[in-house]
């Protein structure tokens, strides 16, 4: 059935909304929205104006296991419309024992990029399955897709890496988007499943955890802008990462320490440094107990680099890199830099033989989850950088990718 | 044709190359490469610095120099040690000059309203000094002040300089820079470009003596002459179209291509710019930088790499091409045209002549179209047929592929000729690439009829695209000259439209008005293309 057309430029309009319980019945559906002459021909009275444009750039596929986070996906995807207009999938399997049951809910939502533009549409289909149906979730998916078009899966929560469904989904897809912060636990474990898919060559593996810190790496990286400080880069002997946490037990489980891992593989990563002894939980003195971290020793051709990551007491959200330190040693000289999330900016300090050498500030203001997302869809092809961070990450964790 | 210069920096010959290596000669700083760099998916972030505005209190500055900044700090683009020097010659402080730039804000930022916070943290880093061009004095009190805001604001003593004034006072500003050792880039201390913004003269010579006035203080890769054509993001995307893709890039060449047509019309008259107007007329304004630009960009062949002098090589070479523009082919394939009373979108409107601040006998052109020939193994036989106008139907600037007819019609029977393929890219308004090609009527018998697969940026990307100014500006800042003129860009166009305007000169008075407003231009227009056998693209 259409829905009314109203909606200001920019604001996706809900223009078309059906329900089927079959996959033929929602092929059918799909269909029948095209040929709808109130969907494409009129738009707020003005005949034959504004003749809607049905537009995809992809397949977006959402695994969403509850329905607060199909929700909260659906209006993030919503306030894409217009930007990457896709057919959209979100999928929420339910009840894996019980009777086999498909139930979606399709939509249609238009935007007006401007006055004088044409409406984009795209499709967005709820599909709700049970049963042995919800343990097949590609044979549901495979034919909604639309054809030639590249399938993005984006998996929020915790995403089952290894089991069945997910290499059948996965399978099929051509990027995955994920979000290593948001993992259960230190998510140290996922981070090395994570890392595995990197077997497979199709699959673009988009981390949001990784791309929400853009600005501490371009903070990091213009300390070695400078041609005086580039040279200490290749004698690094230690890099510390410091987050937050609200822990006081000591469990090293008890933060998700996905973002800080990012920060020392991604350097890693670029430095070709080689992983000597993976992250270990470092054990709390006896009488002191309390959160002691991890520690890790990479390899810079002949030198070795200590690696920490430690945890801080904070109010800030579990797992935010408060600071990354590198020290740098080289024929005598030493330089140290500082870099340091303070509000809505990351400062960075240097030290060259203990005289500040540089303090600068970079804008980072917190970005939305539609900004995140977007990123990670735009970004054409792999990510040859992200990848080798992920390859990276995936060393360091070694063996507690095992907890 | 102009000779063709290298910039100063380059070693450009083997005598050059060899005294180098023998040590004779200082050879070009290798720079290391910062392996953290690879990759980053942000903007790179500006070096801290000041950009200093010549002309800040002026028209240019308030619409889209301060609009443009304010984009870029918005989005973050913008280092946290970030000031901008105003200059004007009206007395009044920083805060005074603050009310005025928020009023502007107001008036022409892209995005509206103001963030609050947003604005007033941009409006903060805005300073306001007195200067007058001509007043010596005022250069080594402006170095001073830039000397204290380096130490006071952090910003390292990077600067870029943009001449938002007249033209005639670049020569002057520039003197008074090197005078004062404004140009000077030192170790550690920091970088120094000039931003110039078009006319680069009003003719070959007045276009080399500013190349070289400015030459004398700044060397040719501080110097970044702004065509905010090149910063739209249609013409950038012509690059990826021709060059990202390829099945393109094997039939744009002679063998397939029958002709290209250049379209860049206005269909609004001068708008109070009478007088300037006067004294530039089509050919400088429009057929000298945007349109030859153009043209370049769709004629080069590929550049090896994407680095600002490998670009900027090919665009020249394709200039160079150009069949030169004696007297009789002015005659021949030149066509001008001056607008008189007529009707656009529906209302009234006066002839070029009637408008304010024009000479009521004015022989200044308001169109101009022109066939032109590229010598070269590409295009040889190929026409560039080119026009630009103002008061024309509407508002559109377009680029047409007209690709050759099949060797052999096949389908005789069909009602109608299947029109030869057409490839149009839209630079604006309603951006976009359309390719025309001849499909079957369904029906029983065998009829063709053209089609058209039509890409609309706005349905494809439906997000706002950066103002040229924020790009170009941010472009600079960076020290990437790709998308900027070079002298030796500058002098070659010069070399083109110079004949032509000497020989219009020598012919006697035009026959203006020969159009009215709200038509495609005069008649001699479509001759022009009717002697061809072909006729321009209804637009």
């Amino acid at each position: 059935m259409t829905v009314g057309a109203t909606g200001g430029a920019a604001a996706p309009t809900l223009r078309w909304r059906s329900r089927a319980r079959t996959i033929e019945g929602i092929e059918q559906e799909l269909a029948r929205i095209w040929s709808q002459p109130d969907l494409t021909t009129t738009v707020d009275g003005s005949p034959g104006r504004h003749v809607a444009a049905r537009t995809s750039v992809m397949n977006l596929v959402v695994v969403a296991r509850r329905p607060e986070i199909a929700e909260r996906c659906a209006a993030t995807i919503q306030a894409l419309t217009g930007r990457h207009p896709s057919r959209t999938l979100i999928v929420s399997p339910a009840d894996p024992d019980g009777p086999s049951w498909l139930d979606a809910h399709i939509q249609a939502h238009c935007v007006l990029p401007r006055e004088d533009a044409p409406e984009v549409c795209a499709e967005t289909i709820f599909l709700s399955c049970g049963g042995e149906s919800g343990r097949h979730l590609g044979a549901i998916i495979a034919p909604l897709l639309i054809h030639d078009l590249p399938v993005t899966v984006w998996w929020p929560g915790d995403p089952p890496f290894g089991s069945p469904a997910a290499h059948e989904l996965l399978g099929m897809a051509d990027r995955l988007v994920v979000d290593g912060s948001s993992w259960s636990e230190s998510g140290l474990a996922r981070l090395g499943s994570l890392a595995r898919l990197l077997a497979d060559q199709r699959l673009s593996i988009f981390d949001i955890a990784l791309v929400r810190q853009a600005r501490w790496r371009e903070a990091i990286a213009s300390v070695f802008d400078m041609p005086a400080f580039l040279p200490y880069l290749r004698s690094l002997r230690r890099i510390a990462v410091t987050y937050a946490t609200h822990d006081e037990t000591g469990d090293p489980t008890a933060t998700n320490i996905v973002k800080p891992v990012y920060h020392v593989a991604w350097l890693a990563s670029r430095l070709d440094l080689s992983v000597v002894r993976p992250l270990e939980a470092v054990p709390p003195p006896k009488r002191q107990p309390g959160p002691r971290g991890f520690a890790a020793t990479l390899r810079d051709g002949r030198s070795q680099v200590a690696v920490v990551v430690r945890p801080v007491t904070s109010p800030m959200p579990g797992g935010t890199t408060l600071r990354v330190e590198l020290l740098a040693e080289r024929r005598g000289s030493e330089l140290r830099a500082d870099v340091t999330a303070e509000a809505e900016t990351v400062r960075v300090h240097v030290w060259q033989d203990g005289v500040q050498a540089l303090d600068r500030a970079f804008q980072a203001p917190r970005r939305t989850d539609v900004d995140l997302l977007a990123e990670a869809i735009e970004a054409g092809g792999a990510d040859p950088v992200g990848h080798d961070a992920l390859r990276a990450a995936g060393a360091l964790v070694g063996s507690a990718a095992t907890r | 044709m102009t000779t063709r210069l290298a910039p100063k920096d380059a070693h450009r010959t083997m005598r050059e190359l060899r005294l180098a290596h023998a040590g004779r000669r200082k050879p070009p700083q290798k720079t290391l490469d910062n392996p953290l760099r690879d990759g980053l998916r942000l903007e790179r972030m500006p070096d801290p610095c000041v950009v200093v505005v010549f002309g800040g209190t002026g028209d240019l500055s308030a619409r889209k120099v301060v609009p443009a900044l304010y984009q870029l700090w918005r989005t973050n683009l913008l280092p946290h040690e970030f000031v901008v020097l105003a200059l004007g010659r009206r007395d009044q402080d920083d805060e005074g000059f603050r009310t005025e730039i928020r009023a502007g804000l107001e008036r022409f930022s892209r995005v509206l309203p103001l963030d609050e916070a947003v604005a007033s943290s941009f409006i903060d880093r805005i300073l306001y000094q007195r200067l007058d061009f001509d007043d010596a004095g005022a250069f080594d009190a402006l170095a001073a002040r830039l000397t204290a805001i380096d130490h006071d604001q952090a910003t390292g003593g990077n600067r870029l300089y943009y001449l938002a004034t007249q033209p005639s006072a670049f020569s002057e500003i520039v003197a008074q820079l090197g005078r004062v050792g404004l140009d000077h880039e030192t170790h550690g201390g920091g970088w120094r470009r000039i931003v110039i913004e078009k006319p680069f003269g009003h003719d070959l010579e007045s276009a080399r003596r500013l190349n070289r006035d400015v030459g004398k203080v700044f060397r040719e890769s501080q110097i970044y002459r702004i065509d905010h054509y090149l910063g739209k993001e249609t013409v950038r995307n012509l690059l990826v179209f021709r060059f990202g893709n390829g099945i393109f890039e094997p039939i744009w060449n002679r063998r397939h291509i029958d002709h290209v047509q250049i379209t860049v019309a206005e269909s609004i008259g001068v708008e109070g710019r009478g007088a300037f107007y006067e004294e530039t007329g089509a050919s400088r304004d429009f057929l000298q930088n945007h349109l030859l630009q153009l043209l370049s960009l769709v004629a080069m062949e590929p550049p090896a790499t994407f680095d600002a002098n490998a670009l900027r090589d090919e665009k020249v070479k394709v200039l160079r091409a150009i069949q030169d523009v004696t007297p009789e082919a002015v005659r021949h394939d030149v066509v001008r045209g001056q607008y008189g009373p007529g009707w656009v979108g529906g209302a009234p409107v006066p002839g070029y002549r009637e408008e304010a601040k024009v000479d009521p006998l004015s022989e200044t052109e308001t169109f101009v179209a022109a066939r032109l020939v590229i010598d070269d193994w590409r295009w040889s036989g190929v026409p560039f047929y080119v026009r630009v106008g103002k008061r024309l139907p509407k508002r559109s600037t377009e680029i047409a592929i007209q690709f050759k007819e099949v060797p052999h019609r096949l389908f005789v029977e069909s009602s109608s000729d299947p029109e030869p393929n057409l490839l149009a890219i839209r630079i604006q308004p309603d951006e976009g690439i359309m390719l025309r090609f001849g499909a079957k009527i369904p029906g029983l018998g065998i009829d063709v009829r053209s089609v058209t697969m039509d890409f609309t940026y706005g349905s494809a990307f439906a997000v706002d695209s950066p103002d040229a100014y924020e790009t170009l500006i941010l472009d600079a800042l960076l020290g990437d000259a790709s998308l900027f003129t070079r002298a030796d860009e500058v002098e070659t166009a010069w070399g083109i439209v110079d004949p032509i305007i000497t020989a219009w000169a020598d012919d006697g008075p035009p026959d203006f008005p020969n159009y009215e407003a709200g038509t495609w231009g005069p008649a001699a227009a479509d001759d022009l293309l009717a002697r061809d056998g072909r006729r321009w693209r209804r637009i």
